[in-house]
């Protein structure tokens, strides 16, 4: 229709203006907000603001973003003025964009009333009486009405799926399946599930109408943000007339010329398929997903603290999950690394208060290289036995997994805990030469260089190809060309940025002359807390706060990360591993040693499961005999959550990161929100379901 | 047991090949050979053990008695790679390709190119997806993507990429196993035109099948094998394509034959 209108028939006119009016619309209210919250007339966050100058980070970020999309609104609405062929592209995007604004809006909206809803419910025994008595109107009618549609519907449910267990398993029953009835409930057709699905929302959306109702009347009485029903205006009215234009303007008449196929290609479709490509699609939706519910839900969420916590808990976690990872991609799967991580820890503090036979009493960096060898010989056992033996690896590492839990049970008797201060008057501290500070930002540098090399030729030459690319083609033209620039400009300038602090660094310490010795505890070498980030008077200062517990684990699991993402990805040893997983027979056929890389992965997965042990110990120096029982699980759950095919050949490191992220943001926001903790393990059982589902359904739409 | 090369000039000689699997006798003495730049069609019915004669010679299986020269010395095929360095490539029946892999990676799986950065080396993926597409467009394969997964392509695109990829490769010998055993009938005249595309290389080809309309137009020579023996070699000018049907199927030679082939089966 809006093709019509730009190709000027008379017809579409009306279609036309709708369009263009709705957008400008759009652009005045994006202008609106940037002015009324850039002089502080509309605060954000919890704050009452009373000067116009002072407007904080959130508020400076809103500004800015609306600003840019009142302009992006304001180019779209010319360009349909003036029929350019691009602002069909243009409006389609803007539109995608208004929706998702309107979206997040509504859900900050939503999201808060149902949890706080719910949440009241469990807690006040007689809410149900005071919202019969005391609360007229249509609150006490949703909620009987939302309860009975939820109910019936689960019920219909619970009954389709009992009679189809039924027929499909009393071999008597066989042939009620092709009776018309029968066979509308054991393959219920998509109208069906679709009718059930919809009573189940209308359901729910009648319970929140009630909570909207009774949770005004709860303030403060859960860290759960209050209701504020101006922000569902601004949601609706940036949310359906978005949706009605997005409709006016997805359709495209598919033509073979290449400027209709470039505008078929609408931003649904466009993230769908970029999606598709990647294997961790399930987990880059749900930790969307889980991210935005829960800094909606409450503003704690996004504390310093909080945000650390989370990071800290889950990095050792993290680092085995990048082993298990790589495993589970070549197919095998090991039980066992709960366990070598205990041995591993055990050994770590026993090399250090105990000492080893040959070497006795060790520094602690001694100790733990030969604590991570340890780690490294038990993998090996558990490779060797898998390909000697041709045993599932389910079994090898079952065993394993008893029999190496064995050594800390027998080491650490009586249930005692092994403890640093116990021998120790002080932790241990190391000096180290600036010469080693000097070294790495050399190397830091270097790093720099080459990345600069690698990657900003092939910007430029992107910036420099879409000034020469014509307005009229359907792309974003000029401003494409733009975005691309600032994209390059920014590079330039955080590389550039990087540069700056690793000279401020060298020249530091070089003025300081060679041979100075820093005082740095060891342990914190490790697993430190991080305070801060250079001091006082440097160039780049960070300061974190006090409550922050921010570990060096941290970054070393991300280092991790990065490393081992590259190898996975960009190297024949990962190509191996995928094809040893994806096909055995035809790795073999094509020379890949299937055995070899095998026994790396175990290998592997033990040297970052002892590396994590050394983290685990620095950060809390003392081991029990069951330290690490349980965290093969847990691992397994965080790279099948990232994507990972548990019959091997698919997966990702990034993968295993998001999913040990969404781990962590759900242990520490379900405790956030007040949700009981103990229904930590129950979520995570429905979001690696609901993970794997999508990730299944997303791989699905790629082989289409 | 000390065995002599009887073919000397032939590319591949294997002599008195035996295979056991337990108590199992697949391979009773086979001897086998393959000329320079000839396609020899390997029949036999399912089960006699043309498998794993192949599976043999490829390093898959250890043989339990016998010895293969290949290009006139004696050698002994440990694993697939070992093959794979004689300049032996094989397409197999069931393991040709990695489905959850995309075009380029499977077709340089096993010999990545890499370029170095100090000590470390990484895949060159320009020059993966550029050569993919161009060795596979020699052989007449046009891929649009090499990105794409081979799972989303048909068993005639699969099977048309791991021949493109051995031929590709294959400096000396192409074993193609069962190559046409799912084809359309288009798909078998393709991989038939690979087939002699691969000898004007000037390399050999062993063709596996247990259907003689596929291999005859193509071959130079057919091998027949019949539960673990050898029943015959037989010339294309020798034979039609009726006769070798026929030794496939009952396992005996035709009276006229008998006469001209002096390596012959043992009479049954």
């Amino acid at each position: 229709m809006i093709q019509a209108y730009l190709e000027g028939k008379r017809e579409a006119q009306t279609q036309g203006v709708i369009v263009l009016a709705i957008i400008f619309g759009f652009a005045v209210l994006g202008a609106i907000i940037a002015f009324r919250t850039s002089f502080g007339w509309m605060p954000l966050g919890e704050r009452a603001n009373i000067l116009r100058s002072d407007i904080n980070a959130l508020e400076f970020i809103v500004a800015v973003a609306s600003l840019i999309y009142a302009m992006g609104c304001l180019r779209t609405a010319f360009g349909l003025r003036n029929r350019e062929a691009s602002s069909l592209r243009w409006s389609q995007w803007m539109y995608f964009i208004t929706i998702m604004i309107g979206g997040a809006i509504l859900l900050s909206v939503i999201i808060p009333v149902g949890l706080k809803f719910s949440l009241l419910l469990g807690q006040e025994a007689d809410l149900r009486i005071i919202i019969e008595n005391d609360i007229g109107g249509l609150a006490p009618l949703a909620l009987s009405t939302g309860e009975a549609l939820i109910s019936i519907s689960l019920l219909v449910a619970a009954f389709v799926a009992l009679v189809a267990l039924l027929v499909f398993l009393i071999p008597q029953l066989e042939s009620l399946r092709e009776t018309e009835g029968i066979r509308l409930i054991v393959a219920p057709p998509q109208r069906f599930v679709l009718a059930i699905i919809t009573v189940l929302a209308v359901g729910v959306i009648f319970v929140l109408i009630a909570g909207a109702a009774v949770v005004p009347l709860y303030p403060g009485t859960t860290t759960i943000r209050d209701a504020e029903n101006h922000r569902l205006a601004a949601g609706l009215l940036f949310f359906l007339p978005g949706l009605f234009g997005y409709r006016l303007v997805r359709q495209v008449e598919e033509q073979s010329d290449e400027l209709r196929r470039a505008l078929a290609l609408t931003p649904g479709k466009f993230i769908r398929s970029e999606l598709a490509k990647s294997p961790s699609a399930g987990a880059i939706i749900g930790f969307i997903a889980i991210f935005m519910a829960f800094t909606m839900a409450t503003d704690l969420f996004l504390e310093p603290s909080s945000v650390a916590s989370f990071l800290s808990n889950v990095a050792t976690k993290g680092v085995i999950a990048i082993g298990v990872t790589y495993l589970m991609i070549s197919g095998e799967f090991d039980l066992s690394v709960g366990s070598i991580l205990g041995v591993t820890a055990l050994s770590f503090m026993n090399f250090m208060t105990h000492g080893a036979p040959i070497f006795g009493v060790m520094e602690p960096v001694p100790a733990a290289m030969l604590a991570i060898f340890m780690a490294f010989v038990l993998g090996a056992i558990n490779g060797v036995i898998l390909i000697s033996t041709r045993i599932p690896s389910f079994i090898v590492t079952l065993g394993t997994m008893l029999a190496f839990r064995a050594i800390t049970l027998v080491a650490i008797a009586g249930g005692r805990i092994l403890r640093y201060s116990d021998h120790h008057e002080a932790l241990p501290v190391i000096g180290i030469s600036n010469i080693v500070f000097l070294a790495l930002a050399i190397i830091g540098l270097l790093i720099v260089a080459y990345t600069a090399y690698r990657v900003l030729p092939a910007l430029y030459r992107g910036a420099t190809h879409a000034w020469s690319i014509h307005t009229n083609n359907g792309d974003f033209g000029t401003t494409g060309a733009i975005a691309r620039t600032a994209l390059l400009l920014l590079v330039v300038l955080i590389l550039a940025a990087i540069v700056v602090w690793l000279v401020a660094v060298l020249s530091y310490h070089g003025n300081a002359g060679g041979g100075e010795i820093v005082e740095v505890g060891y342990f914190d070498l490790f697993n430190g807390r991080v305070l801060s980030i250079g001091s006082e008077d440097d160039f780049l200062h960070v300061q974190i706060p006090r409550n922050a517990n921010v570990r060096l684990a941290i970054v070393w699991w991300f280092i991790f990360v990065i490393i081992f993402h590259v190898i996975l990805t960009n190297t024949s040893f990962g190509n191996s591993i995928f094809a040893t997983g994806g096909n055995e027979g035809a790795a073999r056929a094509q020379g890949v040693n299937v055995d070899r890389v095998k026994l790396q992965n175990f290998v592997i997965v033990a040297v970052l499961t002892g590396i994590a042990a050394i983290y685990e110990t620095a950060r809390n120096p003392g081991v029990d005999p069951l330290k690490g029982t349980g965290w093969e699980l847990e691992v397994i759950a965080m790279t099948v959550i990232g994507g990972a095919l548990l019959t091997g050949g698919y997966g990702s490191v990034v993968g295993s990161l998001l999913g040990a992220l969404i781990f962590g943001m759900l242990q520490t926001g379900l405790v956030l929100v007040g949700i009981e903790s103990r229904l930590f393990s129950g979520t995570i059982g429905v979001i690696i379901i609901a993970a794997v589902v999508l990730n299944t359904l997303v791989r699905g739409a790629r082989q289409n | 047991m000390q065995y002599e090369q009887q073919n000397s000039d032939a590319l591949v000689d294997m002599i008195d090949i035996h295979k056991h699997f337990g108590s199992v006798q697949v391979l009773r003495g086979v001897d086998f050979h393959v000329d320079r730049q000839e396609i020899v069609g390997l029949l036999g019915d399912n089960g006699a053990g043309k498998s794993t004669l192949i599976k043999v010679l490829t390093g898959f299986h250890s043989l339990t008695r016998g010895q293969i020269y290949f290009d006139g010395e004696a050698v002994n095929i440990y694993s697939p790679h070992d093959a794979r360095e004689l300049g032996i490539e094989t397409v197999h029946q069931d393991l040709a390709l990695v489905p959850l892999m995309s075009i380029a990676r499977n077709f340089w799986l096993g010999q990545e190119p890499t370029y170095e950065v100090g000590p470390f080396r990484f895949l060159d993926k320009k020059m993966m997806a550029r050569e993919s597409i161009s060795a596979l467009a020699d052989v007449g394969i046009h891929i649009r993507d090499s990105e794409e997964t081979v799972g989303t392509m048909s068993g005639g695109e699969r099977q048309s990429i791991a021949i493109g990829r051995a031929v590709y490769f294959g400096k000396k010998l192409l074993i193609l196993d069962e190559p046409t055993s799912a084809l359309s009938v288009g798909e078998t005249q393709k991989v038939l035109d690979y087939t002699i595309a691969a000898k004007e290389k000037g390399m050999s080809v062993i063709f596996i099948t247990h259907n003689i309309r596929h291999v005859y137009e193509v071959a130079d020579r057919f091998t027949i094998i019949e539960r673990g023996h050898k029943l015959g070699d037989f010339y294309k000018s020798e034979v039609t394509e009726n006769e070798v049907a026929d030794m496939i199927v009952t396992g005996q030679i035709p009276e006229r034959l008998r006469l001209y082939d002096e390596e012959g089966g043992e009479p049954i």
